[in-house]
């Protein structure tokens, strides 16, 4: 079958190439889909350039990507939740990373039938910022009536967070530019704040939680906003200390600055690894198909000029997902 | 109930809750043929008479009660007892009566027309769907669907 494999790291053009590769075996308990979409995240182009490659090694080649929608076409023995001919939607898991592929096996614990009022193309651009943001906002558990600062929200994980705010009852900032203020708008978000023309940290004032999707100073700012004894979440800052000790790093500390200034606003910082979960995208998929959450494709590549999908992503100026059509 | 590309071997009478047929189309949006509720009969026809495998998928809304019968079984039955044939030729009769007045309401009724039609007809199935059930039912987009119930709203 035909992939779009990481050759090496480096850059985008000289780093990915199409290949002829076999079928991905099939697991008991996986689940073989015969891919219609996949879509690409920052994280994978990040891989490809080798920035995470202390975090995420990968051997070469390797095929790309963790979105994907499709149809079930085989399945392991040990599976029981779906059927040969199901249609799903699934974040794979990093062992199992390559949707760019014609076929990817996945386990099916990480999948979830598809929403059946959205098309394949909309439903691969979903899992893993659906995920992100739900899992995120679900850790701080947002209620009505929260207040919550959304960095970002043009983004892949923002325009998610939120829809999901929004459906949970809670009153949205967010920041983003001014071409996109009308569309982020529509999205629910009760107060868009351009942030070419004004400055959220005169807008925002003692929020319950402060979202940070971009890191940098982002992160240490949020504890300017976010209200005494409120909730910094964030998927791109520093690790906090109890993800760091999760993952093996016992002696980590979190950064002297932020823990000052979490220490000051007696506020929680916590850091979000998204994970792959079944479950949380057929929670996804009910808010959908119940129009509490739209999915948003900024434009959608055929398989053949995938190379071209990654370049768009590069410019990190794409409205919503970049998504590739595969069969 | 019934998968799409499974083979059917069973014809579905509703005896309580709320059923529907549909099919995928390549971009695998859901297009609904049928629902069912109480006193309907539903299945994969098509597959049925013409021993392919389904193009349908059967699903519940709700918690339903149906009693299933074996088609061939049915067939030998009618064969067997042919007082029995009538009773088939009704239900054949009721169908075909609704599927054409489906396929000339599609044809001749404005969105909102159509709309409100089933609404009065089927007052109970809106309760049970969600709204692209009914949009896709009815062959409109969900944001058509969400402008005809505001309008209506209106008046």
């Amino acid at each position: 079958m035909k992939a779009l494999q990481i050759v090496k790291y480096g850059e985008i053009k000289d780093s990915l190439a199409f290949n002829e590769v076999s079928k991905p075996a099939v697991q008991p308990t996986d689940v073989l889909i015969e891919v219609k979409a996949a879509a690409i995240n920052p994280i994978d182009k990040s891989i490809v350039l080798g920035n995470l490659q202390g975090l995420l090694p990968i051997p070469f080649p390797s095929t790309s990507a963790y979105d994907v929608s499709g149809i079930v076409v085989e399945k392991g023995n040990d599976v029981s939740n779906f059927e040969i001919g199901d249609l799903v939607y699934s974040r794979v898991p990093q062992e199992q990373m390559g949707t760019i592929a014609e076929y990817v096996a996945v386990t099916s614990e990480a999948v979830s039938k598809k929403p059946g009022n959205i098309s394949f193309e909309e439903a691969a651009g979903i899992p893993l910022a659906g995920l992100t943001a739900l899992q995120s906002l679900e850790f701080a558990g947002i209620k009505a009536n929260d207040r919550i600062l959304i960095h970002a929200g043009s983004g892949g994980v923002g325009s998610l967070a939120i829809q999901y705010a929004k459906a949970k009852g809670a009153y949205v900032y967010t920041t983003t530019s001014t071409d996109n203020v009308e569309w982020v708008k529509e999205l629910g978000a009760d107060r868009v704040i351009d942030y070419k023309t004004e400055d959220y940290k005169t807008i925002v004032k003692d929020v319950d939680i402060v979202y940070d999707t971009l890191g940098q100073e982002y992160t240490s700012e949020a504890f300017q906003v976010v209200k005494q004894g409120g909730q910094v979440i964030s998927v791109v800052g520093p690790l906090d200390e109890e993800t760091a000790h999760m993952f093996g790093m016992a002696d980590y500390q979190l950064p002297e600055e932020l823990a000052t200034l979490s220490a000051e606003k007696e506020a929680s910082y916590k850091f979000i690894f998204m994970h792959p979960n079944g479950a949380h995208l057929a929670e996804i998929k009910t808010m959908i198909e119940d129009e509490r959450i739209k999915p948003i494709v900024d434009t959608i590549y055929p398989f053949a000029e995938s190379i071209a999908a990654f370049t768009h992503l590069a410019t990190g100026r794409a409205k919503g997902k970049i998504v590739i059509k595969i069969n | 109930m019934i998968r799409q590309g499974q083979q059917v071997q069973n014809v579905y009478f509703v005896t309580d809750g709320c059923l529907r047929s549909y099919c995928y189309d390549k971009n695998g949006k859901e297009h609904t043929l049928q629902f069912a509720i109480k006193n309907w009969w539903i299945s994969d026809y098509i597959a049925i008479h013409s021993d392919e495998s389904a193009t349908l998928t059967v699903e519940c809304l709700k918690e339903s009660e149906v009693v299933k019968f074996n088609a061939k079984a049915l067939e030998k039955m009618y064969t067997l007892f042919p007082e029995y044939e009538p009773f088939q030729r009704k239900i054949l009769e009721r169908h075909v009566v609704s599927l054409n007045k489906r396929i000339l309401n599609q044809l001749q009724l404005t969105a909102t027309e159509r709309y409100t039609l089933f609404i009065t007809q089927y007052p109970e199935i809106e309760q049970y769907t969600h709204n692209y059930h009914i949009a896709s039912y009815l062959g409109i987009t969900q944001e058509s669907l969400s402008r005809i119930r505001v309008e209506k709203a209106k008046h």
